[in-house]
């Protein structure tokens, strides 16, 4: 109905509000195309995170699995260690994957199956029983028969990319029972039904901030939680909030519920570990309780859906009675909103809160041997593909002896820093397998946690004595020249090099020691009697067989050299004592089994190689006169905590001033080397023996090794000889001992004694040599 | 009130483009993942795994007396080797662990004394009546053999599943299974065997000999096992072009140390 106006005012309201609604319509159209450009740009981004690869996951590193079969070498509270480590829950009775019941000498445990290259191992419900140090019968629960189970892989470390960020993926049939109900309750009850906002969320929460007085509610769906942490930053601004909807809509729009929950579960920012960050229920798992997602039981899951509102507030391990609070709060919610019924979510607050006290998770446990394991892996990987691709590796690492090798270098290294002059000495320790070559243990220092210098693989260190082996074996590949009861004299020399200089070596004691058998040299690492050994049979030739040792560092070819002048790396160390404990096959380090894509497809193996480099035999008599190192040599300190009737063979090293200490050593399951110095050379007071042996011995007491026991080459022969001239003789003449010779440079036997005559050189043994009383009180 | 129509049309026909339903597959991936009681893992395309790769068998067989294991000698020696299941409540393994057996010095055991033998049916039971004409020695088992050449439960249950996965062209999976057999015993002369074999079929026959050579340092006292491994140290030679070599390797697989 029209009004009667003035003509004037008419005039003026008439074209203000036609031109205000022309400008109105204008704007609203030029909004409409911003909001459907900007809709289209997130649509874009939202569709293209969500499904083109989404995380980019670190490659996972793994121990050796733990095989189990009767008459395997593993003692009870060994097997109790790995189980701990890999999370198995102590129960009374077996009730799924990951308990275990223990026993006095059984253990009953249901393993947790895993895919290896070869394929599934199943989960298995088993029993083990134990005699001594012994797996003396593995069985199935089920009474069927069972010939080996392996347990699955301990996790050692990952390769991170520089963001540091670390997932273990999970798919939503992984949830345990109460999670997904548990969240939706307490984060998002509207969650299935909503578009991606809902209005009543926030309705609600408006409602209880407003009579409570505080803000105790958001109002954010999951959906909303997910695209904020996914593709936003945590600014919290109007436009942020409105470009959160917008994107959680989209989302809703393109996805289904299972997906973005999902991609929730696997996204959710859920705690801070040191410079890394826990995202995701998969490794909020493992980093808070150390075990699988899908194993967590009610108070579990409670407590990391209480974590999700304030990952550091409520952080466990810092401020547990926030975090107990926290939880309860939880399964009162569940309780209420019929997830749970009254009585679970009572027992649930009645339990502790179950965190383990591990803080950090493997990442930096062992940062010597998965640096060496990220060396071998850069050799066939670019640095992407280690970090992104969700590579799992499976490596050859023995937590049991990484354990005991720590303990053993601790355990001695305080006993030598009470010396004078040793404090603070480093260290490093390599331990292989020496009949498969495989590493399995590595300490890069003296602090086996701290990821610095790794000195193992990389610490280039006189050898000293350790190089004496080669010259000796060098000498017994010439059995028509030298046999191990050899004559050869350890007496001062001089010799002149090709620059004029003279060298002029010096037993350690500066004591000559005259005439002594060839293997003696060895024994006590005589200096004179190496080196005229050496150079009679020619640097190259031992340089020769250095290199075919399995050395490939080229030591300076001066006579120095034969006394250890040359500088190795400890891995180098044991590379070269793997050939001489392998029967002279040398197999190249290996520390990577293989590795499997992130799908579980096979993608590489490092299979065993192997190379025959010296004749059986000569090895047979080096080793045979390592071990006699140990029994009356430099090494023999070494049965002081190993019984007498276990085999080893060993060399000792010490360089001059003791700058360092060296052992290098081997049993028949065993090789260890050990290194002990001072990262700027400087003098120590510890000679091979008073040092690093301390620590191989300390180590072998507790990973109790098996006698070696080579077999015996078809070219070796037992003779019988006279301990004191080295001529053969017959067995019932006295002082007649059997050692090993190859066939052909053997003495040959004497006549027989008959009666007991009297003997050549008496029974006191005064026969005019100290080298001779000391063969003849080998006898006694 | 037209004008106001297109922006609003085209408005909502943008909106529609950005609403097309599209479901992408989420690639939430994970291997090595926990396999429950009796399943098969199930990847993330959802198709179980083929089953020929499944891990090597749990169960030994359930009568052990009757299982043996003939262990064919490719091309050449007519005398299949033989490996007996171990009896059940058997030795400790064959390696170094039991202290008793000095292998290095001992005798020469009944089974491989012989060419050609009956295939294997009769358990470790059965072997000490084998017609040997040696009476069983100072062995600490039931059986005749000795203990570093029965094959305990694991080492059997591997060779066997190597022998299914190289019959069935899996030479990797046969390859891996044989080292995991090394590692458990390491010092059994007929896991290195077969290991040589393998790498022979993989094309790698400087590999086989130095397998094969290996085997021999721990086959003391097994003749005819050893006369298998210079057979296949001489295929090797011949496969290296080393055809003077084959021959020296073929006269010692004669003369059978």
């Amino acid at each position: 109905m029209k009004r009667p106006r003035s003509s004037r005012s008419r005039k003026r309201k008439t074209f203000d509000w036609r031109r205000l609604s022309g400008w109105a319509v204008k704007l609203g159209l030029v909004a409409l195309v911003a909001l459907a450009g900007v809709c289209i740009y997130l649509d874009a981004v939202v569709q293209e995170k969500f499904s083109g690869k989404r995380w980019t996951i670190p490659a996972k590193v793994y121990a050796r699995p733990l095989e189990l079969f009767n008459g395997v070498k593993l003692s009870r509270d060994d097997f109790l260690t790995e189980l701990d480590a890999l999370g198995y829950r102590r129960e009374k009775t077996v009730d799924g994957p990951g308990s275990v019941s223990v026993g006095a000498s059984t253990v009953e445990l249901n393993t947790r199956g895993f895919q290896f290259y070869e394929g599934v191992e199943p989960a298995r419900a088993i029993r083990v029983r134990f005699a001594g140090g012994t797996v003396s019968g593995v069985s199935a629960l089920d009474g069927s028969n069972l010939a080996v189970a392996r347990l699955e892989p301990l996790m050692i470390g990952g390769i991170y990319p520089a963001h540091n960020e670390d997932r273990i993926l999970i798919k939503l049939d992984q949830a345990p029972p109460h999670l997904v109900d548990g969240l939706v309750a307490v984060e998002d009850r509207e969650f299935w039904h909503h578009h991606g906002v809902s209005p009543k969320s926030i309705a609600r929460a408006v409602w209880v901030n407003a009579t409570s007085g505080q803000v105790r509610q958001g109002g954010s769906t999951l959906t909303q939680q997910l695209v904020k942490n996914f593709y936003l930053t945590n600014e919290r601004s109007i436009t942020r909030k409105g470009t959160e909807a917008l994107m959680a809509l989209l989302l809703e729009l393109h996805y289904s519920k299972q997906e973005i929950l999902e991609a929730y579960l696997n996204e959710v920012f859920l705690g801070q570990d040191g410079s890394r960050a826990i995202h995701g229920f998969g490794l909020a798992a493992q980093y808070f309780f150390g075990q699988p997602f899908s194993e967590l039981k009610l108070h579990q899951v409670a407590l990391l859906v209480g974590l999700v509102k304030g990952p550091s507030y409520y952080n466990p391990r810092r401020y547990p009675e926030r975090a107990m609070a926290r939880r309860n709060l939880v399964l009162d919610l569940m309780a209420e909103q019929g997830v749970v019924s009254a009585t679970e979510a009572e027992a649930a607050k009645a339990r502790p809160l179950g965190i383990t006290k591990a803080g950090s998770l493997t990442n930096s446990s062992f940062p010597a041997f998965v640096d060496l394991v990220k060396r071998q892996l850069k050799q066939d990987y670019r640095d992407e593909d280690l970090t992104e691709e969700g590579l799992r590796i499976f490596t050859s690492f023995d937590p049991i002896l990484q354990t005991k090798a720590e303990a053993a270098m601790a355990e001695a290294l305080k006993r030598i820093d009470g010396r004078k002059g040793a404090e603070n000495v480093e260290s490093a320790m390599v331990v292989t397998n020496p009949e498969t070559g495989e590493v399995q243990a590595l300490l890069g220092g003296r602090d086996p946690r701290f990821a610095g210098y790794n000195r193992a693989l990389d610490a280039v260190r006189q050898v000293g004595s350790l190089i004496k082996p080669a010259v000796y074996l060098t000498a017994l590949e010439r059995p028509s020249k030298y046999t191990l009861t050899t004559l050869i004299q350890d007496e001062p020399f001089s010799v002149k090099g090709a620059d004029g200089q003279v060298w002029r070596p010096q037993n350690y004691e500066h004591k000559a020691h005259g005439t002594i058998f060839l293997y003696q040299g060895l024994a006590h690492s005589y200096n004179l009697s190496t080196a005229r050994l050496g150079l009679d049979l020619g640097l190259p030739e031992v340089l020769k067989t250095v290199e075919r040792l399995g050395v490939s560092r080229a030591l300076p070819p001066y006579p120095a050299t034969l006394l250890g002048a040359g500088a190795l790396t400890p891995m180098e160390v044991a590379t070269m004592y793997q050939t001489l404990a392998n029967g002279g096959f040398n197999t190249p380090l290996r520390s990577i089994r293989s590795v499997l894509d992130a799908n579980g497809e096979p993608l590489k193996r490092y299979p065993f190689q192997i190379e025959q480099r010296f004749d059986t035999g000569a090895i047979y008599l080096v080793q045979y006169a390592m071990q006699r190192v140990m029994r009356e040599g430099t090494g023999r300190s070494v049965y002081n905590q190993i019984p007498t009737s276990v085999n080893l063979a060993g060399k000792t090293g010490t360089t001059n001033d003791s700058r360092d200490s060296w052992f290098s050593g081997f049993s028949q399951d065993l090789l260890a080397v050990v290194w002990l110095g001072r990262d700027d050379n400087g003098k120590t007071p510890l000679t091979g023996a008073t040092g690093a042996l301390q620590v191989w011995s300390n180590f072998m007491r507790r990973a109790d090794p098996v006698s070696l026991d080579m077999p015996v080459p078809d070219n070796i022969t037992q003779a019988w000889v006279d301990a004191t001239t080295g001529r053969g003789t017959d067995p019932s003449c006295p002082n007649a001992v059997q050692m090993p010779y190859i066939r052909g440079s053997e003495p040959p036997a004497g006549a027989s004694c008959g009666a007991p005559a009297a003997p050549a050189t008496g029974g006191n043994g005064n026969s005019g040599s100290p080298v001779m009383d000391w063969v003849k009180g080998w006898l006694n | 009130m037209t004008k106001a129509v297109w922006p609003v049309m085209i408005a909502g026909v943008l909106l529609a483009g950005c609403a097309a339903p599209q479901r992408g597959a989420i690639p939430v991936v994970d291997s090595g993942g926990p396999v429950s009681n009796g399943e098969l893992y199930r990847q993330g395309n959802n198709r179980p795994l083929p089953a020929q790769r499944q891990a090597p068998v749990a169960a030994a067989p359930s009568a052990p007396a009757d299982a043996g294991v003939t262990v064919m000698v490719p091309g050449g020696s007519s005398a299949p080797l033989e490996t007996y299941a171990a009896p059940a409540a058997s030795a400790p393994l064959i390696t170094s662990s039991s202290p008793g057996t000095p292998p290095a010095q001992a005798p020469v055991q009944p089974s491989y004394s012989q060419p050609v033998y009956p295939p294997a049916t009769q358990g470790a039971a059965a072997a000490s009546s084998a017609p040997t004409g040696i009476p069983s020695a100072s062995t600490s088992t039931g059986g005749g053999l000795a203990a570093d050449e029965q094959l305990d439960g694991p080492v059997l249950a591997l060779l066997t599943t190597a022998q299914q996965q190289q019959g069935g062209g899996d030479l990797n999976g046969a390859s891996s299974s044989l080292e995991r057999a090394m590692r458990i015993a390491p010092r059994e002369p007929q896991v290195l065997y077969r290991l040589a074999q393998v790498r022979l079929a993989q094309n790698d026959p400087a590999q086989g000999e130095q397998l094969a050579r290996r085997a021999l340092t721990y086959a003391n006292g097994r003749p005819a096992l050893q006369a298998s491994l210079w057979q296949l140290i001489a295929q090797a030679r011949e496969a290296q072009g080393d055809a003077s070599g084959a021959a020296l390797a073929r006269q010692k697989a004669q003369v059978g140390t």
